[in-house]
């Protein structure tokens, strides 16, 4: 942000470093070793009194020389080099902390040289204890540049109290510094040896070259066993949230940890074979391959070390790409534009929204990511997604996934960003969704307010019941509506009809053989251990049936009838409607008759960041390519495997694992619960918006596909978030419970998240998602007229029986028999016909208000009402007709 | 666009501007009598591998048992003044690095190259016959790649009104062409270091204790290799300066009195340098050229200052301040420096009981 940034394209995302920086290493830890190892080697040639030992040491000592003075030297200014073109701010940092730290291990870079070179030039032809001497100032002070070098390395991962005290020895002497120091002197043993058997392989005589190599293998094992004790110190040392990172909540780190768990036993293996007594021919190409695996040793120690203290190139004071902790909030406020100083865009047009997103690319992103090259390409990374996607995937970035930093700059510079990638770089082209206007014939009922004896009503108790088709990869939710039905006889003193009746409910033509339309019946015994005949629900109702008495709620039911959004003829309906009739049971006569819509939905706006098109239609559905992703993201974040599972043809049902008091899934009892870690988990993703939060993933956007809030609170003007309030407190009610039950993983989830409804997480009241739902009383407190538009915040229902769905007035009638389902509340505006919910108040009373509003009280009583016995106000005139 | 708005805000220091403007100057000396001694054995190293004539042979021979170490020496004394550049003008230097970052990255590659082939050249010289030239050309054009990079840097650092370009090449392939001084810059470091380079040899003969024709001719061949690319410099140091920005020119004729009496300094130590050559006395040569070399670079720093001047000057760099690590540098620096004359010492004892 203070610098300018070097456009890297394919050699970004830490090419460069990668490369220069791991052969450097792995040579300036020989260049440690080694020196130990040639003046015990030699001593040892003094002691056996062995001219071939002299001439090996002195033959080893011009490759020692020729590697690590040439090529380590000139690779370790190559690495400085390198940072201060890839994260000058950072390096300037370091370079400002630590400059007579740098110094002084520049002091003793001096020293080594000109003790190297007498060592070698000088080598038979100086008095041995003179050589010696030579030899053993060259490891001191080789080893003093590991110490300095170490200390300032370290810091970066482990900064400790520098942060608050930014003092140069609390920085140096960092919580890791010594487990770390006493790890790389072992590892510079154990590769003396390594490549001590490069030029011990190359001895010609026979007996001298056995010799040496077991001389050799025994540099590489004895170091070994403590380099593993104190590679643990190390772990051990290093802060509980970057050890957790480096432990397996990156999934990036994961391979390289597996190797280098690995190596240990290949490479003490390799040491043994090469102490045997097997042909030179063998040990040569063996002595290199142990030099590579080595290299890969290196690379993966130094990567897990790199990436450990992801997000930051200094923990907790600079971030990967340079910018300082410090500044995060101030550039959330006023924009990373208005800051940044190498930018040409200060503020974002129409205009230059695409160039600047790129400049906010270039500052935040590339430093991590190369555009096509091969390490962190952002082109498969950010292919799934449109720009609503991209945009959300930056809003939660940083926040599960901690190894990237957070966004950070304004929504706008969000966005420019979101479309620089998806339009810019990808050049995918949106054009706006073009919803069908759709106006189905609905047919009323017949009814003679004169001569009928029954009044029916009947409904879905769900305003809609979404359900996922993904059945091949995962399911969510199975297809299955709530149908009920009250038979009211109708007389001065109305009686709800319970007995001698039998209620039938069918499904309009080109709905009843759903299992044409989704696999559900491939995979019910799979997920629900149920063999299930195809077009039969989980309760055993199929598209045709009867009904059953609920005598407790004086209705009958249909339950779970597994309706699809889908005709036969290729249409996406999700409003299919069910006639309903009551019969006599003893006689077959039809005492009334009436229809309903089972509102059911699949469109699932996962593909909205998961990528992928709607299975069906363009309209609505699951696709493959969407389903897969959502359990590729599940197993990269949660360390599952489901994709794998899924296309050996074990999917999963998500209640298995996550418990679900909708279902009364146990699931495993210590996750969260599929709602909490669902919306806790997206919430992350969505934050700072009103209902298109809700609308991004369920079928309720008034510009969708479905519009499932189609009753008179949305005619209203009210949407999701007037009752369920805003996605991070939904979010944070359902997980405060959770983490009340101690479920860790809560902590996770609403680490990033802050309540907008509340000023403290303290305020917000926990809640058990169907049972503490909102409470229709919030708002028309003693069924009266509300006094604002909004409900107050943090009052749910208590448990089931309060729910909506589930009441009564003081009379026995359930509460959705008069005022309609849940989310379509009479009167209702169906996007498929105006009318096809509102069927019910039509057939009895001709216009669209609730059953008897309006005094209509003789839909029943035959006569009007003067008291209210069914709740109070129920006698006031219905306020917002229209 | 303003480019002092694009300058980044510096970083605090622990200690007094002064300490690292004084390690600057004194490592920066150390480095550019490596450096020079280098390039210039480099180059005259070349010239004898191309005439390809006994004497030079054994000339080359002789530079080439040395270069590998000055090289080392280059690289390790180059280290410390660069430490200490990005802690006074790090803001400068990182920018203008980044700018020209694909040439700045390639010199590590460039130097390993020369590096290694100045070793082949050295270990191989009996064996290598024509080769010989391939590898010391190689070498010495990898070391003018380096030092033109490094000019490049060196300017483009202290021009941010250049910086602008930036927007329309963020690749890191902005070479400073359009700064004036950047080719006489260049050369006035070659012309330097064929004298040092010249010097050196005729020091190196110097040391010698058999007194014979062939060392007194060596002396002599590497006194005109210094007198004649002095002479030469002189030319060059005129072209350096008037190529100068006018108001920068005139601080050493009067505008600054520092500045004119460490140019005037200058004038006089080049003087007498050349007189020595001339007159073929190597240590009072060598010890005006060392004193004209610690002058130019005090010249140099003026410079650096009077172009920054406008936007920077390094006494405004907040201190915060921590005197502990300067202590330990400076124990440490000289614990070192007195291993390595211990050491020097040491194998030079050998040397002589070796010969008896």
């Amino acid at each position: 942000m203070n610098y300018p940034v070097w456009e890297l394209y394919f050699a970004g995302g830490g090419l460069l470093i990668a490369t220069i920086a791991v052969v450097h290493v792995y040579v300036a830890h020989f260049a440690v070793g080694g020196g130990l190892f040639l003046v015990l080697t030699e001593l040892k040639g003094y002691r056996e009194d062995s001219q071939n030992i002299l001439d090996y040491t002195k033959k080893h000592s011009k490759f020692f020389l020729l590697l690590t003075i040439v090529f380590g030297g000139i690779t370790g200014v190559g690495i400085w080099l390198t940072i201060s073109l890839l994260s000058p701010g950072a390096t300037s940092t370091l370079i400002h902390t630590f400059v007579f730290g740098f110094a002084t291990e520049w002091v003793c870079f001096m020293v080594e040289i000109v003790a190297l070179f007498i060592y070698f030039y000088r080598f038979g032809k100086m008095d041995k204890k003179t050589h010696l001497t030579i030899g053993w100032l060259y490891f001191i002070f080789a080893w003093l540049s590991l110490f300095f070098i170490n200390g300032i390395i370290d810091f970066m991962l482990t900064p400790g109290n520098w942060l608050k005290t930014n003092s140069f020895w609390d920085g140096f002497f960092n919580p890791t510094m010594w487990p770390a120091l006493f790890f790389r002197t072992s590892l510079s043993l154990v590769l003396a040896g390594v490549f001590g058997f490069i030029t011990a392989v190359f001895i010609k005589e026979t007996m001298c070259r056995e010799n040496m190599v077991r001389y050799c293998a025994k540099w590489l094992l004895f170091p070994f066993i403590f380099m593993i004790l104190f590679a643990y110190w190390y772990v051990m040392a290093v802060p509980e949230a970057p050890r957790a990172m480096i432990l397996g909540r990156s999934p990036e780190i994961v391979p390289f940890v597996k190797i280098f768990a690995w190596i240990l036993p290949v490479m003490s293996i390799g040491a043994l074979l090469m102490a045997i007594r097997i042909p030179g021919s063998v040990k040569k190409p063996m002595a290199f391959a142990l030099l590579i695996i080595g290299l890969i040793y290196m690379f993966s120690f130094e990567y897990i070390r790199e990436a450990g203290r992801r997000p930051f190139l200094i923990y907790g004071h600079t971030y990967s790409n340079s910018i300082l902790v410090k500044n995060e909030e101030k550039i959330n406020e006023k924009g990373l534009l208005k800051i940044a100083k190498w930018v040409e865009y200060r503020d974002i047009t129409d205009e230059n929204i695409l160039d600047a997103g790129k400049e906010i690319f270039k500052i935040e992103c590339m430093s991590c990511h190369s555009t096509g090259g091969p390490l962190n390409d952002i082109f498969p990374l950010t292919k799934k997604y449109s720009v609503f996607g991209m945009d959300a995937q930056l809003n939660g970035m940083g926040k599960i996934i901690e190894y990237m930093p957070k966004f950070m700059g304004t929504r706008k510079e969000r966005l420019a960003l979101a479309r620089y990638i998806v339009e810019g770089l990808h050049g995918k082209k949106e054009s706006p969704v073009r919803i069908e206007e759709k106006d189905l014939y609905t047919e009323i009922p017949a009814f003679n307010e004169e001569k009928d004896e029954y009044v029916l009503l009947a409904w879905s108790s769900m305003g809609m019941h979404s359900f996922t088709d993904s059945d091949p990869y995962w399911s969510l939710m199975p297809p299955g509506n709530n149908l009920y039905a009250q038979l009211i006889r109708r007389g001065e003193t109305p009686e709800i009809v319970t007995e001698d009746v039998v209620i039938s409910y069918a499904v309009e033509k080109g709905f009843e053989k759903p299992s044409k339309h989704v696999k559900f019946w491939e995979y019910a015994e799979h997920f629900f251990g149920k063999r299930l005949p195809p077009g039969i629900g989980l309760s055993g109702n199929g598209l045709k049936g009867e009904m059953k008495l609920n005598e407790k709620q004086m209705a009958f039911t249909a339950d779970m009838v597994p309706v699809v959004p889908y005709s036969d003829d290729g249409s996406f309906n999700p409003y299919p409607l069910f006639t309903i009739e009551a019969i006599d049971k003893n006689n077959g006569k039809i005492f009334a008759r009436t229809s309903v819509v089972a509102p059911t939905s699949t469109e699932m706006g996962c593909r909205n960041c998961h990528g992928g098109k709607w299975r069906v239609n363009g309209q609505a559905g699951l696709s493959r390519e969407t389903s897969r992703d959502i359990l590729a993201v599940h197993d990269r974040i949660s360390k599952t495997n489901l994709l794998e599972l899924a296309e050996k043809g074990q999917p999963v049902l998500c209640q298995s694992c996550h418990p679900d008091p909708a279902f009364g899934a146990k699931g495993k009892p210590e996750l969260l619960n599929l709602s909490a870690a669902i919306h806790g988990f997206h919430a992350n993703y969505l934050t700072n918006r009103e209902d298109d939060a809700c609308n991004t993933c369920h079928p309720s956007s008034p510009t969708g596909n479905t519009q499932f809030l189609r009753g008179i609170h949305m005619e209203l003007g009210l949407d999701c978030t007037s009752c369920h309030w805003k996605m991070e407190d939904h979010a944070l009610s359902l997980l405060k419970a959770e983490k009340k039950a101690g479920k860790k993983e809560a902590d996770r989830l609403m680490k990033h998240l802050s309540p907008k409804s509340a000023s403290t997480m303290n305020q917000i009241n926990p809640r058990t998602p169907w049972f503490n739902e909102p409470d229709c009383m919030n708002c028309h407190v003693d069924f009266q007229e509300p006094e604002t538009d909004e409900s107050e915040f943090n009052l749910w229902t208590k448990g089931v029986e309060q729910l909506y769905r589930m009441r009564t007035d003081d009379v026995g009638i359930m509460c959705e028999a008069c005022h309609g389902s849940t989310h379509a509340i009479y009167p209702t505006k169906n996007p498929y016909g105006k009318d096809r919910d509102n069927i019910i108040p039509l057939q009895y009373q001709s216009n669209p208000y609730p059953v008897g509003a309006n005094k209509n009280c003789k839909v029943c009583h035959t006569i009007d009402m003067e008291e209210e016995v069914h709740h109070p106000n129920s006698l006031a005139m219905f306020r917002n007709t229209f | 666009m303003d480019p002092s708005s694009l300058i980044p805000s510096p970083d605090t220091i622990p200690v007094h501007w002064g300490w690292f403007q004084f390690f600057l100057i004194l490592t920066f000396v150390l480095h550019l009598l490596f450096m020079n001694t280098m390039l210039g054995m480099g180059i005259i190293a070349l010239v004898a591998s191309v005439k390809s004539k006994l004497q030079d042979l054994q000339t080359a021979k002789e530079i080439s048992g040395k270069l590998p170490y000055t090289i080392a020496f280059t690289v390790n004394t180059g280290v410390a003044p660069l430490l200490f550049i990005q802690v006074l003008y790090g803001n400068f230097i990182y920018t203008s690095s980044v700018l020209m970052a694909v040439y700045w990255l390639s010199i590590f590659v460039i130097l390993l190259i020369a590096y290694y082939s100045a070793y082949i050249y050295s270990f191989k010289f009996d064996t290598l016959g024509s080769g010989r030239t391939f590898f010391i050309a190689l070498a010495v054009i990898f070391m003018l790649v380096v030092g033109f990079f490094f000019s490049n840097n060196m300017t483009l650092m202290l021009t941010p009104d250049r910086w602008t370009r930036y927007f329309t090449n963020p690749g890191g392939t902005i070479l400073n062409f359009f700064e004036p001084t950047l080719f006489p810059r260049f050369f006035h470091f070659v012309a330097a270091s064929i004298a040092v380079g010249g010097l050196f040899l005729a020091l190196v003969f110097k040391f010698k204790k058999k007194n014979s024709d062939y060392r007194r001719e060596k002396i002599a061949s590497g006194m005109r290799w210094f007198s004649y690319s002095t002479i030469a410099q002189i030319l060059i140091g005129v072209w350096f300066l008037i190529s100068l920005p006018r108001d920068i020119m005139v601080i050493f004729f009067g505008g600054n009195s520092f500045a004119t009496i460490l140019f005037l300094s200058g004038i006089v130590g080049t003087t007498l340098a050349l007189v020595f050559g001339f007159q073929e006395k190597v240590w009072p040569c060598a010890i005006t050229t060392l004193f004209t070399i610690i002058i130019m670079v005090l010249i140099r720093d003026l410079v650096r200052r009077a172009y920054l001047e406008p936007y920077f000057t390094v006494s405004t760099l907040k201190v915060v301040p921590q005197y502990s690590p300067l202590i330990l540098f400076v124990v440490t620096l000289v614990i070192g420096l007195s291993l390595v004359g211990y050491m020097l010492k040491l194998a030079l004892q050998n040397r002589r009981e070796d010969e008896k």
